[in-house]
């Protein structure tokens, strides 16, 4: 039988499939390492604040997808205060300051935005007359709103707007198209309207205007326009706008910790008492052996339930109750035989008649001939935990200010991705979720080989 | 004679240490529950609610004056309290609960009510109940016989491609939970390909005739099942290969192989039988875990058994079912463990008394 922590290593890198485990996981950790370089803020104070997120579009697939596509779907597009051509003027006899801004929007996607937001800023509370005009690439000039807009941040919804709606039912007939049966501002803004049924994007540059009046010389407005695509990000976005990249990357150092920790608290307590039980013997043995009995017949999961429902838990607490919920297990029966047997041993006999105390020869002679099945063990079972994790997120359990994968697998199914193909929003967090699994099971499987040699594959 | 006493002694001394392992679950769960004192609050509250609506059905009850009802009603309630035991210590409290408890003594629920309009939590989960073992029970004996012929195919040629190939997809969907690939499964058999239904056991309307309900009710179970048998099965033909191959390296096996007996009368008498026994033990393990995983894949499927009863009431935040469930779960393994047992006796020799 092989032992000791050298042969530990040796065995997971001469095997095909440890060195295939250890090279997904590097890829995984190295996700997570671009995760902090990547998302410089803390994101578990950012990941439920709605703001936050509010200039990506929603439910965006990955933009990669389109690589694969003939048709190419819209980024989003957004214009800052500082691309708008801006001038200001200001008509003594009238009393009338006078600020237009105007933006260009070079537009060559095959497909539609799927929302147009324009954002106003102004300095001054007495009420600005703002008017916002949309020029296509053909010439084409659409009235899309008249507003008085007060002090601050005034978002205008361009997509959801009656008269935006009406402006463009007046350009049609004024020349001489009849007006589809329903009008969507976000699509025919962006096709010819000379041919508003052929729902083809107008590709070319197109321009947004803004014309503004206010009684008071020092009063100014600034805007900025968000042109939301239809892809974004490595990874897409879900029903809260949020970039699931960042979410997924820092799932992955969550679930790992997670996993990890939970994993190697159970294996070497389990295979501690396992030991302490072997080596003791009598009735420390029969009570030891009979208390892991019914701690592999609990209900392990109900019991976790119930605690998680009356006691809102974090995934720290509810770490620490999974390793109280499983000091005993398998674990205990499999390293009590295997101490029994190390115990027989001439060399521990040895150590006995010169007198070696108790603690030493546990220390030093029995527990390390069983690191590495305690190795294997936690190799082995960092999958079941992280899918414990999800599990509870499922069950609507789990912690609710993290992104672990769990928690955003549970959000997209509740969000219905699955009933409506919204893939990105599953298959992403679910294949890193399956390759950490995968990637524990090699490196696993390269240790079984060391823990069993019985079953060495011939 | 000898044969039935030996297999009784061995069967009560099982369900003796069941039953203790019972009580020990259902008393963790009480104590659990009861630390923050929710049970001692859900009683009262129901006992409170007994109280006044009783009292509403007295006649004379409306005329009479305010303060004299409040009166009236804590009267019979402090003698309620009393009656039930609720003013003694903790630890005397929750004997008492740990007896409500395993007589499926399980009181009200909060929000949740049973088809038949009950609001008891041992109506509410029994009803359930039979879903729960109507999929889960077809969906393990089927994985359980795939997964035994796959194994023993698998031990005939080990290293061969067959036995390398299933044993990665063995090891692969080993870690990988059976509610995972429910939703993938979901996402590609209901949504792309358009298969089978996205879950619920019958169609909405239900179809009247008892033929079409019944074909109703399979066309509903067929992805469940699919997923618990796809999922389950490689890692037990994975356990039972394992199995038949160091049976099959023992001298018994070689001796009777060197006797010329036919390959197939070796792999029955020889092998399978004595791998029997162990093959019973590990699927107790795996049992006790994939009960426990019913509970996720049935949220996922929406299927109506005690998993979605338990989503329904975490949502709801409803604690006596919460509660009432995790006792019933103790229940479900022991009995589990108990038929194993059972199984384990007759086909042990050493246990049934043949030797």
């Amino acid at each position: 039988m092989a032992g000791g922590s050298r042969d530990i290593v040796d065995a997971i890198f001469r095997s095909k499939s440890g060195l295939a485990g250890v090279l997904i996981l590097m890829v995984i950790l190295g996700l997570s390492i671009v995760a902090l370089i990547y998302v410089p803020f803390d994101v578990s104070s950012k990941w439920n604040d709605i703001t936050f997120w509010q200039l990506n579009p929603r439910l965006a697939p990955p933009s990669w997808i389109n690589i694969f596509l003939n048709k190419k779907l819209p980024e989003t597009v957004i214009i800052g205060e500082k691309d708008f051509i801006k001038y200001e003027y200001y008509v003594e006899t009238a009393g009338l300051k006078y600020v237009t801004l105007e933006a260009k929007l070079d537009y060559s996607y095959d497909e539609y935005p799927s929302e147009i937001i324009a954002m106003l800023y102004v300095n001054d509370s007495s009420g600005m007359l703002v008017t916002l005009k949309w020029i296509q690439p053909n010439g084409i000039e659409i009235p899309l709103c008249r507003l008085i807009v007060g002090h601050g941040v005034t978002p205008i919804y361009i997509g959801n707007r009656k008269d935006v709606q009406e402006g463009l039912m007046n350009t049609m007939v004024k020349l001489g198209i009849v007006p589809p049966g329903t009008i969507k501002p976000e699509v025919l803004l962006f096709s010819d309207l000379n041919h508003p049924n052929s729902f083809e994007v107008l590709k070319g540059i197109y321009r947004f205007k803004i014309d503004a009046a206010i009684p008071n010389r020092n009063a100014t407005i600034d805007s900025k326009l968000i042109v939301y695509g239809k892809v974004y990000g490595l990874a897409g976005t879900d029903s809260k706008r949020r970039d699931l990249f960042i979410g997924v990357v820092w799932g992955a150092p969550v679930a790992l910790a997670f996993g990890l920790t939970t994993a190697i608290l159970t294996s070497f307590i389990q295979t501690l008492l396992g030991t302490l039980s072997a080596w003791y013997g009598g009735l420390v043995d029969e009570v030891f052996q009979r208390i892991t009995d019914i701690y592999m017949i609990l209900p392990f999961l109900p019991i976790l339930i119930t605690i998680s429902v009356i006691y809102k838990i974090n995934i720290w607490t509810l770490l620490a109750i999974v390793v109280a919920l499983s000091v005993f297990g398998s674990a205990t029966k499999t390293a009590r035989s295997m101490a029994l047997q190390i115990m027989s041993e001439p060399y521990v006999e040895a150590a006995v008649s010169y007198g070696a105390s108790r603690r030493r020869i546990m220390l030093l002679y029995i527990l390390p001939r069983l690191l590495p099945y305690t190795m294997a063990n936690i190799v082995l079972s960092v999958p079941s935990y992280v899918f414990l994790e999800a599990a509870l997120s499922l069950l609507g359990l789990g912690d609710p200010t993290m992104p672990t994968w769990g928690k955003i697998i549970s959000d997209a199914f509740e969000g219905g991705a699955v009933i409506h193909g919204l893939w990105w929003w599953v298959l992403i967090p679910s294949t890193l979720i399956i390759m950490t699994a995968i990637a524990f099971a090699l490196i696993g499987l390269a240790l079984d080989k060391v823990v069993n040699p019985r079953l060495r594959e011939r | 004679m000898s044969g039935a006493t030996a297999m009784l002694r061995y069967l009560a001394k099982r369900a003796a240490f069941l039953l203790g392992t019972l009580v020990i679950a259902t008393y963790i769960t009480i104590l659990i529950a009861n630390a923050g004192g929710l049970i001692d609050e859900i009683l009262s509250a129901q006992i409170k609610y007994d109280i006044t609506t009783n009292l509403a059905r007295t006649p004379g009850w409306s005329q009479l004056p305010e303060n004299e009802k409040t009166r009236i009603i804590n009267e019979r309630f402090e003698s309620a309290i009393k009656a039930k035991g609720l003013d003694k210590p903790f630890l005397e409290r929750t004997i008492y609960y740990l007896i409500d408890a395993l007589t499926l003594n399980l009181g009200r629920a909060l929000f949740i009510t049973s088809a038949s309009g009950s609001k008891r939590v041992v109506d509410i989960i029994l009803e359930r109940l039979p879903l729960t073992v109507l999929l889960f029970t077809t969906g393990t004996i089927l994985y359980s016989i795939v997964g035994l012929f796959i194994g023993l195919y698998m031990a005939r040629r080990p290293g061969g491609p067959f036995d390398r190939l299933f044993s990665v997809f063995a090891i692969v969907t080993q870690v990988i939970p059976p509610w995972f690939f429910g939703i993938l499964f979901i996402m590609v058999f209901a949504y792309y390909l358009g298969l089978v239904p996205f879950g619920g056991i019958v169609s909405v309307p239900p179809p009247q005739d008892a033929l079409g309900y019944f074909l109703d009710v399979l066309y509903h179970m067929a992805l469940p099942l699919f997923t618990w048998v796809f999922s389950l099965f490689g890692a037990w033909a994975y356990i039972a290969r394992n199995l038949m191959i160091q049976i099959a390296e023992e001298d018994f096996v070689v001796t009777a192989r060197a006797k010329g007996l036919p390959e197939n009368v070796l792999m029955r008498r020889y092998i399978l039988r004595p791998s029997l026994p162990p093959i019973v033990t590990s699927i107790s393990l795996s049992l006790i875990a994939s009960w426990q995983g019913a509970i996720i894949t049935e949220t996922i499927f929406n299927w109506p058994g005690l998993g979605s009863l338990y989503s329904q009431a975490i949502s709801a935040l409803d604690a006596p079912v919460v509660i009432g469930l995790a006792v019933v779960y103790a229940y479900l393994l022991v009995a589990t463990i108990l038929v194993l047992d059972l199984t384990y006796g007759f086909m042990d020799p050493r246990i049934r008394g043949v030797a």
